[in-house]
């Protein structure tokens, strides 16, 4: 999207997969006959299997509003999406631009092409009270919503499109539920995702509740059949509970889980903890694990630490402060989430270790004696290092 | 599974290519077949 590569030349080569002997068929899978053991193909090809994988992802949603269908507007989830809006952007030249749900691929792209052409007038529509709403708590999230206003991107949270106006075929403007009109040329949204299931639900497979239900070791109803990614019902790790995982990285794992299990491994899913970062070129953020609104949600009493500290050392040139937020169940003493917000992009990094506590089923006492490796260049002096700082405070908290 | 057997997998997003990738590794006589949609396999 920022134009510096073309779409080919970023894409994996067939030959990854063919050099390692996979048969590649590019093609559309219109029915799974579990009975049969086949799938069928859209060119009229019926292949045979011993094991299937369901890996068929989902789609971005496109909310029922009325004007969905106009010319100009544009979801994100692959690369012809990508190159869809770069074509519309170049050729219609859309001055006004506006941004349906304030998740990371909305922000990333509206920064991006703020920074590209300051000219763009962008704002971000968004029913909850504040950007990146299920990453962060409100007190972060606000601070993300001061960024994006100070590079001139307007906001409406709290707000609904209750329609999308058109003129010619073309988008016109959005209707928001106060009434406000906002006119613009171009219209983005990003709302979620849909678990693609027509071929699961065909063939007969138990449906959980966000997609195909599955066990710890990603087998479905059908014993010869496994699912994963986002068209699985994924659980949450901290929870137990099913829920909407849509992440690439966890997809990833859950690929490499289906392989060693069909080779006879017996490595169980953990779960996910949805960990994400976004980078907003001079704000970076990161969250895993649970909110402290979403703690409560799901009937945590949560107990919250946020320590605010710094990518170097104090008297190293370029420090650049960021901000670590952990969230404790009080009852256990466990974490179970944190969020960071940096100035920098190295410290978000640092998301991974807390994800890694969180796995680990550490509690407020374990941060406490938490070493980290140290250099001034790369971290803030080994009495600052946030990750124990936060683990002291909550500690207190516990004691008072 | 055995010598021989054929694994279809459906998709190669997220989970279809290292699925496809390392079946065909840890299982080298198994024979391994990834159907998908999209002409072009995901971005690096």
């Amino acid at each position: 999207m920022a134009g510096l590569v073309t779409g080919d030349s970023i894409v994996n080569p067939d030959a990854k997969l063919t050099g390692a002997g996979v048969i590649t068929l590019i093609d559309r899978v219109t029915k799974v006959d579990p009975k049969g053991k086949k799938v069928l193909l859209s060119g009229g090809k019926e292949l045979a299997y011993d094991k299937l994988v369901l890996g068929m992802g989902s789609s971005p949603v496109l909310p029922p509003i009325p004007g969905n269908d106009l010319d100009g507007i544009f979801v994100l989830r692959s690369l012809r999406h990508a190159e869809a809006m770069r074509q519309f952007l170049s050729i219609k030249k859309p001055k006004r631009l506006v941004f349906i749900g304030a998740g990371f691929v909305s922000l990333e792209l509206a920064v991006l092409l703020k920074q590209a052409d300051p000219d763009y007038e962008i704002t971000v529509i968004e029913c909850l009270g504040y950007p990146l709403p299920t990453m962060l708590d409100a007190e972060l999230g606000g601070r993300v919503g001061k960024f994006l206003e100070e590079k001139g991107i307007e906001l409406r949270m709290n707000s609904r499109t209750i329609d999308i106006l058109g003129k010619s075929g073309a988008v016109s403007g959005v209707k928001l539920d106060s009434g406000e009109v906002i006119n613009c040329e171009m219209l983005f949204m990003n709302v979620g995702a849909r678990p693609n299931l027509d071929i699961a639900i065909d063939a007969g497979l138990v449906m959980g509740q966000y997609g195909i239900e599955v066990n710890q070791f990603l087998e479905t109803s059908n014993s010869d059949i496994m699912a994963a990614g986002d068209c699985a019902n994924c659980f949450h790790f901290v929870t137990g509970r099913p829920n909407p995982g849509a992440l690439r990285g966890p997809a990833v794992i859950m690929g490499r889980l289906v392989a060693k299990r069909l080779a006879g491994y017996e490595i169980p899913f953990p779960g996910i903890l949805n960990a994400s970062a976004c980078s907003l070129i001079d704000l970076n953020i990161a969250a895993t694990g649970l909110s402290e609104q979403q703690a409560k949600d799901e009937g945590f009493e949560p107990l919250s630490a946020t320590v605010d500290s710094r990518s170097k050392h104090g008297m190293i040139p370029d420090m650049k402060p960021w901000t670590l937020k952990l969230v404790f169940d009080k009852n256990s003493k466990k974490l179970i989430g944190g969020q960071i917000l940096s100035a920098d992009i190295s410290p978000v990094k640092e998301i991974d270790a807390i994800s890694a506590l969180i796995l680990g089923g550490k509690t407020i006492e374990d941060l406490t004696v938490f070493m980290t490796a140290g250099n001034p260049d790369c971290s803030p002096e080994p009495s600052m290092e946030p990750i124990a700082i936060a683990g002291e405070q909550a500690l207190q908290k516990l004691r008072n | 599974m055995k010598k021989g057997e054929k694994l279809v997998i459906i998709g190669c997003g997220g989970v279809g290519g290292p699925a496809s990738i390392l079946s065909k590794r840890l299982m080298p006589e198994v024979e391994v077949t990834n159907i998908r949609e999209e002409k072009r396999f995901i971005v690096r």
